[in-house]
């Protein structure tokens, strides 16, 4: 019965093993966006965002293991006098694509649609937000994360026409870590 | 992972199945608490409530099957000069925990333990996260009278993602009370 002794121990020695799993963590990082007004009278509305530039990525850039939550927040106001669907889309390398078609035939869509009545003006909840991510979209956003940390996305709406702006837009970031 | 439940199960079922030839000790209790969420900034901490049912196989070793929930709280962030607020985590977990020594009869007991569960973690947007969890801890036992004890823990539960993990420190305080005595 004595040789029973080491289930204890074993256990916990199971736990300690994978020394990688305990050193870890899930970090926030927050990438803030300029404020902008886009309609279909101009060219899209594009952000080049580079996560180098954040200080929580850099210092665990190299022990990055995956996205746990993401989330694209601030105010957004439709000006136009039809209801729109808000959608942010994305591409991983550096484009400068010009018209709402270009941007859904050379990108992949990462966000919505947000919807918004006529006139309407509304703060993106961070739950409510977290539940609008395609799938493929948080793909191509977790392959740029661990690679070079820089994108672009586009915001555009579903509609034909459209008229909107964003006000404190920000792209938060739950990074899992681990040595 | 999923193996190293099954078996842990496994054993568990063995060992009460030879524990009754023996007659076993067994206790059953309800217990509550507090997790603490370690390096996650994406969910606060939460209150804890649960069951064990702890079977004394042998003098040396107590086998506690238990049941675990968990409500943890939201986390509330001000990004670009505005206010918001991310659900925190509900969470379940079964398994069964391993103690050196025994958290019932008489005097007080310091015991370590160390166990293997199923862990469940959801929340509104958010892929569920099920995977094996592990926990350990000391824990402390305080006789109430000739069939219960208060049972008083602190500890660690970790529940393996991947490559990463997310890890609770709790503190728990809870009854035992003695359904056989093992004699």
């Amino acid at each position: 019965m004595k040789n029973l002794r080491w289930i204890v121990p074993a256990l916990l020695l199971a736990v300690a093993a994978p020394g990688c799993v305990l050193v870890s963590g899930q970090f926030l990082i927050d990438f803030n966006l300029e404020n902008f007004t886009t309609s279909t009278d101009t060219v899209v509305t594009r952000e080049d965002v580079d996560l180098t530039t954040k200080s929580d990525y850099q210092d665990h850039k190299d022990d990055l293991k995956g996205l746990s939550d993401v989330a694209v927040l601030g105010k957004v106001t439709n000006n136009g006098a039809t209801a729109i669907g808000v959608e942010v889309w994305m591409t991983a390398g550096p484009t400068a694509y010009l018209t709402p078609g270009q941007v859904t035939a050379g990108g992949t869509k990462l966000w919505g649609p947000f919807n918004l009545a006529a006139g309407a003006s509304k703060q993106v909840g961070w739950d409510e937000s977290a539940k609008l991510f395609s799938s493929a979209g948080k793909a191509l956003l977790l392959n740029e994360i661990k690679g070079d940390g820089q994108f672009t996305i586009y915001a555009i709406a579903d509609t034909g026409t459209y008229t909107f702006t964003v006000d404190n837009g920000v792209l938060a970031l739950v990074i899992d870590f681990g040595k | 992972m999923k193996r190293a439940l099954a078996l842990a199960l496994l054993a568990l079922a063995v060992g009460a199945g030879a524990a009754q030839a023996a007659g076993p000790g067994v206790g059953i209790g309800p217990y509550g608490g507090y997790n603490i969420a370690l390096i996650q900034q994406d969910t606060g901490n939460g209150s804890v409530f649960g069951v064990r049912a702890p079977v004394n196989l042998i003098p040396l070793i107590t086998v506690e099957p238990y049941y675990a929930t968990s409500n943890l709280g939201d986390v509330t962030e001000k990004f670009g000069g505005l206010s918001y607020t991310r659900t925190g985590f509900d969470m379940k977990a079964f398994g069964a925990t391993a103690i050196l020594g025994s958290v019932g009869g008489g005097g007080l007991k310091f015991y370590p333990y160390a166990g293997i569960g199923s862990y469940k973690m959801t929340r509104t947007g958010s892929d569920d996260i099920k995977e094996t969890g592990y926990n350990f801890g000391l824990g402390i036992g305080v006789p109430a009278g000739p069939k219960m004890s208060v049972q008083m823990r602190g500890g660690l539960d970790m529940i393996v993602t991947g490559d990463t993990s997310r890890k609770f420190a709790s503190a728990t305080i809870g009854i035992n009370y003695n359904l056989m005595s093992g004699k």
